[in-house]
């Protein structure tokens, strides 16, 4: 625990690109210093921009993309326009500067001798997750990984599965049914796991909004499958220290313990959320 | 480098508040710094005046269901419900790390009742490594149909003089907002014991979603913090500090040098720094240089010259 706590770094460095990828999302290429620590997949980040007053407190993104380049490192964020302070991040230009602090939280974690892989992403849930797969298929060796992927419609479909495309199998889904399957993409992950048999050795990652991964506990309840979630809270110091972006979880005694998404998670063994209301 | 900042004295930045000696007036507001471990890793805790640690109660306090934050404009809500790991666990778990640095460490507390009050102090007067007892009374008063402590002048002046009785460490009374005149209470709880007053805590304030029509805090109410506070906190510190003897802290809104030199020029012995710790983990030293350049620009030899120099 307290390698990760020393090795946070508060860098300064400018966005070189900030692009539309579809309605409502965003992609920022920002530069840093090279000393930025490299970020393991489902860590986060905390933006804030330098050049605005607004917004106040620094926004948290998952990590999309992190590569060395020389003496400066390359971040890549994904991002969806949520509220009022991520729409003003969509507006930052080429040259903005920005403050950015990370890695952040505990990321994503395969057990060993897994038998297969499915990433189950939400909308902007994809981005820790094709980050996640993009540094797991440099591993060697790998089991086979398949991606579930929703969202709300096919622009934003094609766009988030450019994360995935020619790495894994790929099942899409859309709540308007203008691509792939017509409706919850839990839908497809349970007949993927009612289609094969024993699931003891399926080790699942999962990251997008409340109701699908409500929907996921669902699925799972009495299987046994390993999973693991990122959630997503509003947050303000992003370090532990705030106690505002808590979630409801149980011990081993059943009682409820609120932990920090952002310290203790945002990965969480999807068996220990507790649900409100009940599943 | 120039001449002039070859040849420059340091400047005397030491305070007292009320029998508690900082080295400078910098200090870490209640909630916003946890036990000081989250933030260890940015700078040396030894370089401030103080750190108040979070808030704690007799017994460990579970919080408030989520949500419990929202951004305002130039603020923030939070409804955090004073989770807390309790005082057993506190001294045996959190004071350790902190007893690592140079830095005073004073210790919030609340209670539901006055004997839980009596009962933290105590408990605190025996543990090394603890040298103040700040004093939270914008918590609801249990006995009494749940009104705030703080903002009835008996009965913050009853929670003093409890914590007091129990005590030789020094006191410091921290103060609600949520009050008609908080000079009344300032008086009445300087009358009781205390040897300091802090202020201010929080304003109470509500967020609205538009589409689901729903409290945006579990809580629905929560306190307000950040910049948007700094113009009340401020009137309310100069007229505090003109109305008690006690030496007065500023918090509400500091964000930067400038913001806390406006405090301690109103009449602040030393200020504290609470949201701005979230957005910039090292405010709190940005801030301790900001105030020694200012000196030094301004041909100050000791902060006592700025303290309560504002001109009127």
């Amino acid at each position: 625990m307290n390698e990760k706590i020393n090795n946070i770094r508060i860098n300064t460095g400018h966005i070189i690109t900030n692009s539309d990828l579809a309605p409502g999302h965003f992609l920022l290429v920002i530069e840093l210093p090279g000393s930025f620590p490299a970020p393991s997949p489902g860590q986060f980040v905390m933006l804030r921009t330098l050049d605005r007053a607004e917004p106040l407190l620094s926004r948290p993104f998952s990590v999309y993309g992190f590569r060395k380049n020389g003496d400066s490192a390359i971040l890549e964020l994904l991002c969806r326009i949520a509220g009022r302070g991520t729409k003003l991040l969509s507006l930052l230009a080429p040259g903005a500067r920005v403050e950015v602090m990370g890695p952040l939280g505990r990321g994503f974690t395969v057990a060993p001798a897994v038998k297969e892989i499915f990433l189950l992403a939400g909308g902007v849930g994809a981005a820790p997750l094709s980050f996640f797969l993009q540094k797991y298929v440099k591993a060697a060796p790998v089991s086979p990984v398949t991606v579930f992927l929703g969202a709300r419609t096919a622009v934003i479909v094609t766009a988030l599965q450019s994360g995935f495309a020619g790495l894994c199998k790929l099942h899409l889904a859309s709540d308007d049914g203008t691509i792939g399957y017509h409706g919850a993409v839990t839908d497809i992950l349970a007949e993927e796991l009612r289609n094969g048999g024993n699931c003891e050795g399926t080790q699942i990652l999962a990251c997008g909004p409340t109701p699908m991964t409500r929907a996921l506990a669902r699925v799972l309840d009495g299987k046994p499958v390993r999973c693991q979630v990122s959630l997503e809270e509003r947050m303000a110091c992003g370090v532990g220290a705030c106690l505002g972006c808590v979630v409801a979880t149980k011990n081993d005694q059943g009682e409820t313990v609120y932990k920090r998404v952002c310290k203790e998670g945002p990965v969480f063994d999807i068996a220990e959320l507790v649900w409100k209301p009940p599943l | 480098m120039n001449e002039e900042k070859i040849n420059r004295r340091p400047v005397k930045l030491g305070v007292g508040v009320g029998g508690l000696l900082l080295k400078n007036p910098v200090m870490t507001a209640s909630g916003t710094f946890g036990y000081g471990e989250e933030y260890s890793p940015f700078f040396d805790l030894g370089r401030l005046g103080a750190i108040v640690v979070k808030g704690l109660s007799l017994l460990p306090r579970m919080g408030n269901p989520p949500p419990r934050i929202i951004e305002t404009p130039a603020g923030m809500l939070n409804a955090v419900g004073l989770q807390n790991v309790g005082i057993e666990a506190f001294i045996a778990e959190k004071l350790p790390f902190l007893r690592q640095f140079d830095v005073k460490v004073v210790v919030n507390i609340f209670g539901e009742t006055i004997e839980e009050y009596r009962k933290l102090s105590a408990v605190l007067t025996r543990t090394e490594g603890v040298h103040a007892i700040e004093v939270n009374i914008s918590c609801p008063n249990v006995k009494r149909g749940g009104v705030v402590f703080g903002t009835d002048p008996t009965v913050a002046a009853a929670v003093t003089k409890g914590v007091s009785a129990e005590t030789d460490l020094p006191v410091i009374v921290k103060l609600t907002p949520n009050v008609t005149d908080i000079t009344q209470i300032a008086l009445a709880v300087e009358d009781a014991g205390a040897n300091a007053v802090s202020l201010i805590n929080t304003l109470t304030g509500m967020s609205v979603d538009i589409e689901s029509r729903c409290p945006r805090l579990a809580n629905i109410t929560g306190g307000l913090s950040g910049p948007a506070l700094k113009p009340v906190a401020l009137r309310m510190v100069w007229q505090v500090a003109r109305a008690v003897k006690i030496p007065v802290i500023g918090i509400g809104g500091i964000v930067s040098a400038a913001d806390a030199l406006e405090f301690l020029i109103a009449g602040a012995s030393a200020i504290q720094v609470g949201t701005a710790n979230f957005i910039n983990p090292v405010a709190t030293v940005e801030i301790l240089e900001g105030i020694k350049d200012y000196m030094i620009n301004h041909n100050f030899k000791d902060i006592q010259e700025v303290i309560g120099s504002l001109n009127i």
